[in-house]
């Protein structure tokens, strides 16, 4: 027994998604998005958004042929950075798929709750270059206000006229999505807020890149989590949203519900800055089971955090077989197909795991040849698979053993 | 008999321009001793000559060698204020409870310094990928609450949100809400913030060359918070509400009216029954938001406790000082017991903020 928990509060509401938003490399849209994850698309392609000159190793998962103008269309597109300008394309998406009307949300106390690694990342390095050539007090003013990251949830704001709205941006780097949703679902159930418009979102940064770079953990073609031969991560982009309301509140005014949130967990290994430990990882499985009312048998798929690095690939899997003993659910990497997305990794992993309960499959991990003996999980290789899906958990493990795992259900199973 | 559902403040600490702890920190606002110095403007090269700067921390003197030849100095400052906080608390002794005590802390944009610090050889070095490797946890935005984490064996959950001037009360209402879910009984929540030559021409720019309002300050300030059923009776506070919004068009004074009505509102509370009423001095919207809170509460309970002048603008970490300051102020009043103290806070970005405390824990 870990965590030290104590029960919920008494005002237990069931929390639904009632609206969906992706833009990632392998589709924009919920219906591509569908498509991409059933027949296994890959989003890796070389690198366009800087210079690649002197690294060994150049492809990424971008979002190509973005148009800042077709989703921003509440304030100047040029006025936000490129992923702020995702967290508007993605909010916009999940909230007409909700069908809330704009005016009944501004009516509202709502949430918006964005997880982000790298913020506007790039302003920092345009900062970096404009002080090299000339100084800091060339730093233009507009660059230095736009670095910080609590700017994107106002955006969002900002862009549907949103101000009875309360903002999280939660920076816990690669697990920063399932912790905005994970917040955004406490909210509801505490019966706070009447709506959460939670998510992801993050751009190609070259800064991670750099950095995952000079540790060996890039990829040097394409992604293969849990493969003998995989060699590490592609950074990707995009962003991943999802609307969250009581069960109360969709039924009474007709929407569709996607999927249920059945409930979150959180855990720190506090044991290195960059290495996952299984212990940490085990627990936060674990509480998440726990907070939902779901034991392990129940669940039919995890989405793994999977990033196809050596370490983090086996201790998952370890920590996995120590939960749910030795005929584990199958367990799935998207960041074969998206890249490691960073902030939106867990957003889109949660989002594929709504759309494999609703739609009845398990999306496939790509680019696999032969899994690694260490890690004994069957991966669902290359091809989706038809499955009735009723619950699925959605992990994320983040540098700093900042762990998180959401926990879907079918609605009206329960 | 504390309120069910409501969370605690068993206790503060902070690491602070009067130094490390809480005493001297008290001390320091009892007896309004400012605490801005001169800058050695070779070391610092920064755009200011002034700061409140936490006297003589140098992260490896403060912590010791052991494990520190990596640390920045943001970190340094959340670890020790961090240590002091669970010394004072007696929690540090007790590894059952450490490893299920979360932390959230509140950041502007992490360490400026050391993200810029760990990409520049990127453009200078023949190499681009030409950099440290060991500073990258420092460049990340959740690196202090991770390395603070590991130092003192916290193992709750554990959480970085930005929300940069108003960020201590995001993280407030953060922490509240995990307390209230039951996904940890206590929490270590605040925000630390550093003076580097980094931050002070980020903020510089930012002002587009307009003078600062206040000097730059730099620190830590942390609360222990605890599910109300837990918390002893010596507890500081009982936290009523948090609440933060959004200013869609720069009329600050508007949106912090609302949202410090709407903070009354929740908790069935009047202006007359607030004994203390902090403003932020936040850059860009301060000026409004503190008149509001002189308009709403009166110039007693606003001017009750100062903190900016005192011991300068510390970014994200100032509603953790605002916090401290007020139960500081508390705990040699008696006039405090049982009144409710407002914690107001802005962003220039858009956000407003506040929390509603009410003082001396179970009362009434």
């Amino acid at each position: 027994m870990s965590g030290g928990l104590t029960r919920p509060l008494a005002a237990s509401r069931r929390v639904v998604l009632t609206g969906l938003g992706v833009l990632s490399s392998i589709g924009t849209g919920i219906a591509q998005y569908t498509e991409g994850l059933r027949v296994g698309r890959s989003g890796a392609s070389p690198i366009k958004a800087f210079e690649t000159t002197g690294f060994d190793h150049t492809n990424a998962c971008e979002v190509h042929d973005f148009s800042p103008a077709e989703w921003v269309r509440g304030q100047q597109p040029e006025s936000l950075g490129r992923a702020s300008q995702f967290a508007v394309a993605g909010s916009r998406m999940a909230i007409e798929d909700s069908l809330w009307s704009l005016d009944a949300l501004r009516s509202r106390r709502g949430l918006i709750a964005i997880g982000t690694t790298d913020g506007e990342g790039d302003h920092i390095d345009q900062l970096v270059r404009a002080e090299i050539e000339t100084g800091p007090q060339a730093h233009d003013p507009a660059v230095a206000r736009g670095v910080t990251p609590h700017r994107m949830p106002l955006a969002v704001a900002r862009e549907f006229g949103l101000s009875t709205v309360e903002t999280m941006t939660v920076v816990t780097a690669c697990s920063a999505g399932n912790y905005a949703i994970g917040h955004g679902f406490d909210s509801i159930r505490g019966g706070e807020v009447e709506y959460a418009l939670c998510g992801g979102a993050d751009a190609i940064s070259r800064r991670t890149f750099v950095g995952f770079s000079r540790m060996g953990s890039i990829a040097p073609d394409v992604c293969r989590p849990f493969d003998k031969d995989r060699k590490g991560i592609l950074t990707g982009e995009g962003s991943g949203f999802v609307m969250m309301e009581s069960l109360e509140s969709a039924l009474a005014r007709g929407a569709r519900i996607h999927a249920e949130v059945l409930g979150y967990g959180l855990s720190c290994d506090a044991y290195h800055q960059v290495a996952p430990q299984q212990d940490g990882v085990a627990r936060c499985m674990s509480a998440a089971l726990r907070n939902s009312g779901v034991s392990p048998a129940e669940v039919d798929f995890i989405s793994a955090h999977g990033t196809g690095t050596k370490a983090n690939d086996v201790v998952e899997s370890r920590a996995i077989r120590e939960v749910f003993g030795t005929t584990p659910p199958r367990t799935v990497s998207l960041k074969s197909m998206l890249g490691h997305t960073m902030g939106a990794a867990s957003a889109l992993g949660l989002i594929g795991c709504a759309l494999a309960i609703k739609h009845g499959f398990i999306p496939p991990t790509i680019h696999h040849r032969e899994t690694d003996p260490e890690c004994e999980i069957d991966c669902v290789p290359n091809m989706s698979v038809p499955a009735d899906v009723r619950i699925a958990q959605n992990n994320s493990l983040a540098f700093g053993g900042n762990n998180a795992v959401v926990l879907l259900g079918r609605y009206g199973d329960r | 008999m504390m309120t069910p559902g409501v969370v605690a403040i068993s206790d503060w600490s902070v690491v602070s321009p009067y130094g490390l702890g809480k005493d001297v920190f008290a001390e320091g606002l009892h007896g309004a001793r400012g605490t801005v110095t001169q800058l050695d403007v070779d070391h610092w090269r920064s755009a200011e000559d002034r700061a409140c700067l936490v006297p003589g921390f140098d992260v490896r003197e403060v912590l010791g060698r052991k494990g520190t030849r990596t640390m920045d100095r943001l970190t340094g400052l959340a670890v020790a204020a961090i240590g002091e906080l669970l010394a004072t608390t007696g929690v540090d002794d007790d590894d059952a409870r450490l490893a299920a005590t979360g932390l959230v802390l509140g950041t502007t944009i992490g360490s400026a310094q050391s993200t810029m610090d760990f990409i520049r050889p990127s453009y200078t070095a023949d190499v681009p990928y030409f950099v440290d490797p060991a500073q990258m946890p420092n460049a990340a935005m959740n690196g202090v609450a991770a390395r603070s984490a590991i130092w003192h064996r916290l193992k709750g959950p554990n959480a970085t949100v930005a929300g940069g001037h108003a960020a201590g009360l995001h993280a407030l209402g953060y922490a509240r809400r995990l307390l209230r879910s039951g996904h940890a009984t206590d929490v270590v929540c605040g925000g630390a913030e550093e003076y580097s030559t980094a931050r002070s021409w980020l903020e510089h720019r930012s002002r587009g060359g307009e003078r600062a309002t206040a000097v730059p300050g730099e620190g830590c300030a942390v609360l222990m918070l605890t599910a109300a059923e837990n918390a002893a009776e010596s507890a500081q506070a009982e936290l009523l509400a948090v609440y933060n919004s959004v200013c869609l068009d720069s009329d600050f004074r508007q949106s912090v009216r609302a949202c410090l009505l709407d903070l009354l509102g929740r908790a069935g509370a009047s202006p007359s029954d607030v004994w203390a009423a902090s403003s932020s001095d936040s850059p860009g919207a301060g000026t409004a938001e503190k008149e509001v809170v002189v308009e709403v509460f009166g110039s007693e309970a606003a001017e009750r406790v100062a903190v900016t002048e005192l011991v300068g603008d510390t970014g994200c970490a100032s509603a953790g000082f605002q916090i401290a300051a007020i139960l500081a102020a508390a705990a040699e009043d008696e006039a405090a017991i049982g009144k409710l103290a407002v914690v107001s806070s802005s962003d220039r970005d858009g956000t407003v903020a506040g929390a509603l405390l009410r003082l001396r824990g179970p009362a009434c």
